[in-house]
Formats: structure tokens, C-alpha cells, sequence
């Protein structure tokens, strides 16, 4: 993000002239109070909103000047999940995360694989035909996961993820998103959870008012000095 | 490209099921219009074929002189005919139109019994394809050397065609008005059926579909509502048919009976084609609102 400003129409400045870099196969927290243009930063990021002033590039990409119909492609590299999960009610876990596939066109044969190897790798093979009712918090939040990870995408957004969640929970889905991070994918968490911020000790990057206060690596949620 | 047809029109028809009553509210809604608004076609049907048939009974009515010969009153007929405007000459010869009075007045028969000449005249009986044009036959006639004179109706067609003229454009606008009316409702009702599956466009666009991956299975969605619609609005017009035949027929007596049966034909089609038009319309604008950003 180069010099970035965000104002919303109806007057709200969300972002203030924000800089950042994300090198490819980051592990990064987004951290702030509510308001503090957390929810904003990712949606530039997937270009649901373009910015006011500045840019965002993506893989060397000015978001703000891609094509209508490339918006779509760009999606498919990244993966992302929010504190809601946004799970289809009526699909089982299987068809929740094939969907993700079918939508951009995929065939059967390319779309069960996939989504098996994904099921192995958050672990919910054993829950595949069940439906997002039957299944815990826990278990919602990672075949939400899942359906992120199917495109084998670049950089994977975790929106609050553990907010839902109990403590135990929030560290299993820490965990795996570690070893998500682990498998080379770029990984950028916005949280409110302190507690986990700071015992991962990654790179932290703190937003106040619109404008980055802290960008630190290995660091804690609050400042330490 | 067929595995995304085959992907619109499963995800279509999955949508219709899994949300059954927003499907059943807009399928109804779509029914209860079309019905409106083949009714409404119906009866101003029936009023254009009266209408019609009214404006050809205008007669322009000529009376000829004693004096001219059967030669003259043919070649006025013949050189009539050969107008444009005229659709139809009919010659009522002298004793034609004594017979025809004493058809409809038997009770004078003594009084024209006792004249010793046939007081009435001979005249020509002048079918127009347009009353408009009844001032041009009118004036043609007017100066013919066998013509006594020509019947003045033209305050009577002139107050006819006012009224015809408004009793049209009436007809049209509440057409216009009521088409208008169903398209808004139809249009809002789907929108309702697109706004409670707004999850679902959500993370369809954030996994990264492309928006025809999108727009498709609700267009195809709105068509199977439309052709739902129609289908049973076209049952239902099929099983009154006979009653509402028999009621035009009632009311509009003096109607040609084809006129039921064209209806019949012209009005699928209306309905089919309403009802799959505005379902297509319907869910592109509800989808469209949600893709452009």
C-alpha cells in the first residue's frame, strides 16, 4: 500500500496517507482499536473498495486499475475468512468448500480433490457431510478456512477469525493458520485478541485513527517499552 | 462453456427449491398479475373488435334522382367502387326500398297504396373502410348529376369518432398504467427472493466468481418463476376460456365469434412472454445493484 487514503462518502477518513509492505510469506497482525481502519486495509486489499488516494498493489498489481472482469482472478489468490465464517446453511462442509471452486467454473474431477486435500489439512475430513449447523464454532471457522485455502491462493486474510471463538478454540485456529503460513502462503490477521498477538511474536502492525502507530517485528500487541 | 450452463441452470433450480417461499411468493405474485393483466387485454380485445365493427357500419347514404337511367346509377356504383376509401356499394333500387319500408312499416302499407307513384327514391348504400374519410365520399357525391342528395351524417360520425378515440386512448392507458404497475410489483417481489440469498452473492464474489458465475443462475431462476407463472396463468385462462367466451359473446353481441379465438392464441404468447421477460428483468436489476461496486 503506497500512500494510501481512504474517505467513505459519507465523509468518514478512514485510512490516513498508510504505507505498508507485506513481503511474500509474512506471518502479519493487523492490531487496533475498533474504527481504526482495520476492516478497510482488507477491503482494499480484495478490492471491494478502491482508494481514495494512493494505491494498492497486489503481486506487483494496482488493484485500482484492473479491469472489471480481472477483479474476479485477482480474488482466486486470495483466500479469506471473517469472525461470521459466511457459511452456506444448506451445503454440507464438503459442498461449502467446493463451491468456492464450482463458482469459478471448475470440473467435478478437479473439484473433489481439492477439496479433500484442503479437508486434510484443517482436519475435518471426518465432519465432510455435515452441515455448518451440526458442526462446533471451531469446526464453522475452519471449514471457512478451508474454502479459503481450495484456490491454493497467495495471501490468506483472516478477518477476526477467533472472535467467535473460545480461547482453546482461538489456538487451534492459530495454530493452523500458522502452518498455513508455514506451507509459504502470506498470511495477514486482524485481531483484537492480545493474548495471542503476543505469544506468537510475529510481526505486529498497529493502526490508530487511520494512520500506522507501530510496525515492529516479533513484537506484542501493546507496546512494549 | 456447457459445464457453465450446466452449473446456472442446477444452481437456478436448487434456488428455486431451497428457498421455497420467496419462490412460492414470487410465483404467485407473478400469477395474480398476469391474470390482471390478461384479463385487462381480454375485455379491451373486445372493445377494439366492437369498436371496429361500429366504424365500418358508417353508411354514407346517397339518393338518386328519378331521372337517371340504371346505366348512370351502375357507372357511379362502378366508379364508387374503384375508390379507396370505400369498402362496399350496395344499389337499392325504387321498389327495393318500398319493399324494405313497407318491411318495416306494415302499418302505412294502406297510405303508399293509395299513392299512385312510388314516392321513395332509388339511393346508393356506401360502406367507408375509415368513417374519417366520410366528408370526401360525401363531397364526391354531392356533385354527381344522378345524386339528389347525400344523407348528412356528419355531426353524428364526427361525435362518434370522439367518443371511439376516447374510449382507445382510455383503454391504452390503463393498459400502459396497469402493465406498469405489474412490472413494478413483479420486479420488487424477486428482488425480496435476491435481497434474503444476499449471503450467498457475498461469498460467491469473495471466493472469486465471475459475475455471469453470478448472474446467471438468478436470471435462469427469474425465467423458471416467469415460466412458472405463465404456465399456470395459462391454465387457468384455458379453463375459463369457455366462461369467458360465453360473457363476451353476451356482452359484445354484435362481435364476429373468431374474434374469441384469436385472443386466444395472441394472449399465450403476451403472457409467456411478460411473464419470462419480467422475470429475466427482475433478478438481473436485484443482482446487477449487488455486482457493481
Amino acid at each position: 500500500m503506497q500512500g494510501v487514503t481512504k474517505s467513505y462518502p459519507n465523509g468518514r477518513v478512514a485510512l490516513r496517507g498508510v504505507d505498508l509492505t507485506i513481503p511474500e510469506g509474512d506471518f502479519v497482525f493487523l492490531v487496533g482499536p475498533s474504527g481504526a481502519g482495520k476492516s478497510t486495509v482488507i477491503k482494499l486489499l480484495i478490492r471491494d473498495e478502491l482508494p481514495t488516494k494512493g494505491a494498492v498493489l497486489l503481486d506487483g498489481r494496482d488493484l485500482g486499475r484492473l479491469k472489471r472482469r480481472e477483479v474476479p482472478k485477482i480474488r482466486r489468490k486470495i483466500g479469506i475468512v471473517f469472525q461470521d465464517f459466511k457459511l452456506l446453511p444448506n451445503k454440507t462442509v464438503r459442498d461449502n468448500v467446493g463451491f468456492a471452486l464450482e463458482v469459478t467454473g471448475a470440473r467435478r474431477r478437479e473439484i473433489d480433490p481439492a477439496v479433500d486435500r484442503v479437508l486434510r489439512v484443517v482436519g475435518l475430513t471426518g465432519q465432510a457431510d455435515q452441515l455448518p449447523s451440526q458442526l462446533s464454532g471451531g469446526e464453522q471457522q475452519r471449514t471457512a478456512i478451508a474454502r479459503a485455502l481450495v484456490h491454493n491462493p497467495r495471501l490468506f486474510i483472516a478477518d477476526e477469525p477467533t472472535g467467535n471463538l473460545d480461547p482453546m478454540i482461538s489456538w487451534e485456529i492459530i495454530q493452523l493458520l500458522l502452518r498455513i503460513n508455514e506451507l509459504g502462503v502470506t498470511v495477514l490477521m486482524a485481531t483484537h485478541n492480545a493474548e495471542v498477538v503476543t505469544a506468537v511474536r510475529k510481526r505486529v502492525v498497529a493502526l490508530e485513527n487511520g494512520r500506522i502507530v507501530r510496525d515492529q517485528v516479533g513484537a506484542a500487541y501493546h507496546r512494549e517499552d | 462453456m456447457f459445464a457453465f450452463i450446466g452449473f446456472s441452470l442446477r444452481r437456478a433450480w436448487l434456488g428455486f427449491w431451497r428457498n421455497g417461499l420467496m419462490s412460492l411468493a414470487a410465483t404467485a405474485t407473478m400469477v395474480l398479475m398476469l391474470v390482471l393483466l390478461s384479463g385487462l387485454i381480454i375485455l379491451l380485445h373486445g372493445l377494439d373488435a366492437t369498436l371496429n365493427y361500429v366504424q365500418q357500419e358508417v353508411q354514407v347514404v346517397a339518393y338518386l334522382k328519378d331521372e337517371a337511367t340504371p346505366q348512370d346509377i351502375a357507372g357511379l356504383a362502378t366508379s364508387l367502387q374503384g375508390m379507396p376509401q370505400v369498402t362496399h356499394v350496395e344499389s337499392v333500387s325504387k321498389d327495393k326500398a318500398l319493399q324494405d319500408f313497407l318491411a318495416r312499416h306494415p302499418d302505412e302499407a294502406d297510405v303508399i297504396n293509395s299513392l299512385s307513384t312510388n314516392p321513395l327514391p332509388a339511393s346508393l348504400q356506401i360502406n367507408l373502410r375509415d368513417p374519417n374519410d366520410y366528408l370526401d365520399v360525401a363531397t364526391y357525391l354531392k356533385n354527381q348529376p344522378a345524386v339528389d342528395r347525400v344523407l348528412n351524417i356528419k355531426q353524428t360520425v364526427d361525435q362518434m369518432l370522439t367518443v371511439i378515440g376516447i374510449l382507445r386512448a382510455g383503454g391504452t392507458a390503463i393498459l400502459v398504467a396497469v402493465g406498469l404497475i405489474v412490472l413494478f410489483i413483479i420486479v420488487n417481489t424477486i428482488r425480496l427472493a435476491v435481497v434474503s440469498r444476499a449471503d450467498e452473492i457475498e461469498i460467491m464474489r469473495l471466493v472469486g466468481a465471475s459475475d455471469a458465475f453470478i448472474r446467471w443462475p438468478f436470471i435462469f431462476e427469474g425465467a423458471f418463476v416467469g415460466l412458472l407463472g405463465a404456465g399456470v396463468t395459462i391454465c387457468l385462462l384455458l379453463i375459463g376460456q369457455g366462461q369467458i367466451t360465453a360473457f363476451l359473446a353476451g356482452y359484445f353481441q354484435v362481435l364476429p365469434v373468431e374474434a374469441a379465438v384469436t385472443v386466444g392464441q395472441n394472449l399465450i404468447l403476451i403472457v409467456l412472454g411478460t411473464g419470462v421477460g419480467i422475470g429475466v428483468l427482475g433478478s438481473y436489476l436485484s443482482v446487477r445493484s449487488y455486482l457493481i461496486r
